[in-house]
């Protein structure tokens, strides 16, 4: 028998195995510099076997089902008990929530605050699950022709599961919070005591509960804090849901995800992005729509043409301006006190839809003596 | 019936021959990759493409090339949506452990035959760990990577069982004429 594989052991493929190696390695090395490398080939492959995919889904779905209601059968009436009592305790909190959020709203509206941005969404069915050693995927039944591109956040009915990272024509990959290659900049809520909210980094090792870095040493946290998404980076919207904050490990914390990818079938993508901001008119800038012009005249005007309606020199950058014409321009907290109005700034209304119909409020231009002006449109937005 | 057994298109039987150990590897990674798992992504699924490799460069190496093992495992990896390289790196790495020791490999039946492709699919596995690690620069999880071998090793004996009905039925006639 041993004679069978001398025969076909031949010397001269020394060198092919060599070439072969170091091609690998090459590609190794060049994967890592363009990780994207065979992207068009996975998204051309879910994008064709798509039809097959959602074929299939529905008897692995019934197996599914099936595999999970035999440990069911045992604890039906334990369940039904504590979701009944869930579910009350559930519909007290749904009247405090719908108190606060009235609450919200008015104050949001007294304060003239900037709303938050309106996410549109795209329904999409989970059709494939990668679970490798090195990278857990969903396969979502959205491509590029639904408007799902890279980037977007992932949710389904409880929080957050991952952000899209390749998207075909009909298909999706999602990256899911627990991939090692992800990273969610998130805010961390305090749960009690009204302490401040601790910003971190929530990366994904591929255990079921992703790792907490904490931006400042000095945070403490709780178990039991809420964590959203921070929206730092522009790419996912403020306050998404994502899970609350458990001890790990070596002083470690960790994140306990409310959503459950792994069950999860619907889900929705979020078409999330922070709109190009527009600066106002000219003549809708606080200090012009006060009625406040430069007290000097620029130097400049008596070479350049004037210009009608502002001091500012065209193509040139507000740093190589003069004095008189940063001025004009400058936000009026920047102003002396004598010189602030009761005035409304009109980017107050046309950023804020409520606004548009709400009766005037009698307080307002009371606050706006006592208080600073509000801060211009790229200000805070909570 | 084999396909070089029919008389007067030997060359042409001879090519899709060798093109079996090939092909196999191809759609065994390509099975192993569909996205559709009956446990609910909590199971990893096994190296299928791995068998194919292991058994032809044992049986038929002129027939298995790196060329061919480089080419498996560079579709292992992209389907399975990792990073570029690493499966492509530790197949060929794979096949060139197996090449070395062939004999000592190929002497193995019955439950020491498992032992030894479990010691094979050990050294790929710990091979595409060691490569994330250092492309990552942190030392990855340890449980996927043992849950993937586990599930490769359970499979083997299967796949093996197929793969071996599908070399006597297509390509084991023409061992004889190396």
């Amino acid at each position: 028998m041993a004679n069978a594989w001398k025969i076909a052991r031949k010397s001269n493929t020394q060198l092919p195995l060599v070439i072969v190696v170091a091609l690998a390695v090459v590609l190794v090395l060049l994967g890592k510099a363009q990780s994207n490398l065979f992207d068009q080939a996975r998204v051309g492959v879910s994008d064709r076997l798509a039809p097959l995919l959602e074929v299939a889904r529905a008897p692995v779905r019934g197996f599914d089902r099936w595999l999970g209601s035999i440990g069911d059968i045992f604890s039906v009436y334990e369940e039904n008990l504590r979701l009944k009592e869930e579910n009350a305790r559930l519909r007290q909190w749904h009247n405090v929530a719908i108190v606060m959020q009235n609450r919200v709203d008015r104050y949001q509206s007294l304060l003239h605050a900037v709303p938050d941005p309106k996410l549109n969404a795209v329904l999409a069915r989970v059709i494939g699950r990668s679970s490798r050693p090195f990278v857990r995927t969903l396969i979502l039944d959205a491509g590029t022709r639904n408007h799902a591109s890279p980037g977007e956040a992932v949710v389904d009915q409880r929080g957050m599961i991952g952000r899209i990272y390749l998207s075909g024509n009909r298909t999706s990959w999602v990256i899911l919070l627990t991939d090692p290659n992800s990273r969610i900049p998130v805010t961390v809520a305090a749960s009690k005591g009204g302490g401040s909210a601790v910003q971190a980094i929530m990366s994904g090792d591929n255990s079921s509960m992703p790792a907490l870095d904490l931006v400042s040493r000095t945070a403490k946290l709780h178990p039991g804090d809420q964590v959203v998404s921070s929206g730092d980076g522009g790419l996912l919207p403020y306050g998404l849901p994502i899970g609350t904050v458990v001890a790990g490990d070596g002083g470690a914390w960790r994140v306990a995800l409310l959503a459950d990818a792994a069950s999860s079938q619907d889900v929705e993508i979020l078409n999330y992005s922070v709109p190009p901001e527009k600066l106002p008119p000219e003549a809708e800038l606080p200090a012009d729509a006060a009625g406040l012009r430069p007290l000097v005249p620029p130097p400049e005007q008596t070479q350049l043409p004037p210009s009608p309606q502002t001091g500012s020199v065209p193509g040139k950058s507000p740093a190589q301006q003069s004095p008189a014409q940063q001025s004009a321009t400058m936000p009026p907290a920047a102003k002396p006190p004598a010189a602030q109005t009761p005035q409304v700034p009109a980017h107050a209304d046309a950023a804020s839809p409520q606004l548009a119909g709400a009766p005037p409020a009698s307080p307002a231009p009371k606050l706006a003596l006592r208080q600073p002006p509000p801060a211009p449109p790229d200000g805070g937005t909570e | 019936m084999a396909l070089d057994r029919g008389a007067g298109h030997g060359t042409a039987a001879r090519m899709v021959s060798a093109l079996v150990p090939l092909l196999c590897g191809l759609v065994f990674a390509f099975v192993a990759n569909i996205p559709i798992s009956v446990t609910a992504g909590q199971v990893p699924p096994p190296l299928l493409a791995l068998v194919p490799v292991y058994f032809w460069c044992l049986v038929r190496p002129d027939l298995m090339t790196p060329a061919a093992a480089f080419a498996i495992g560079l579709m292992e990896d992209v389907l399975s949506g990792g990073p570029p390289g690493v499966w492509t790196l530790s197949f060929v790495l794979t096949y060139v452990l197996v090449s070395r020791q062939r004999d000592s490999f190929a002497s193995l039946s019955g439950l020491a035959a498992v032992l030894g492709f479990a010691s094979a699919a050990a050294f790929c596995c710990a091979t595409a760990w060691t490569i994330i690690a250092i492309l990552d620069w942190r030392l990855p999880p340890v449980s996927p990577i043992v849950g993937e071998l586990i599930m490769t090793v359970l499979f083997y004996a299967p796949v093996a069982l197929l793969v071996g009905w599908l070399h006597h039925r297509l390509v084991g006639a023409l061992r004889s004429d190396i």
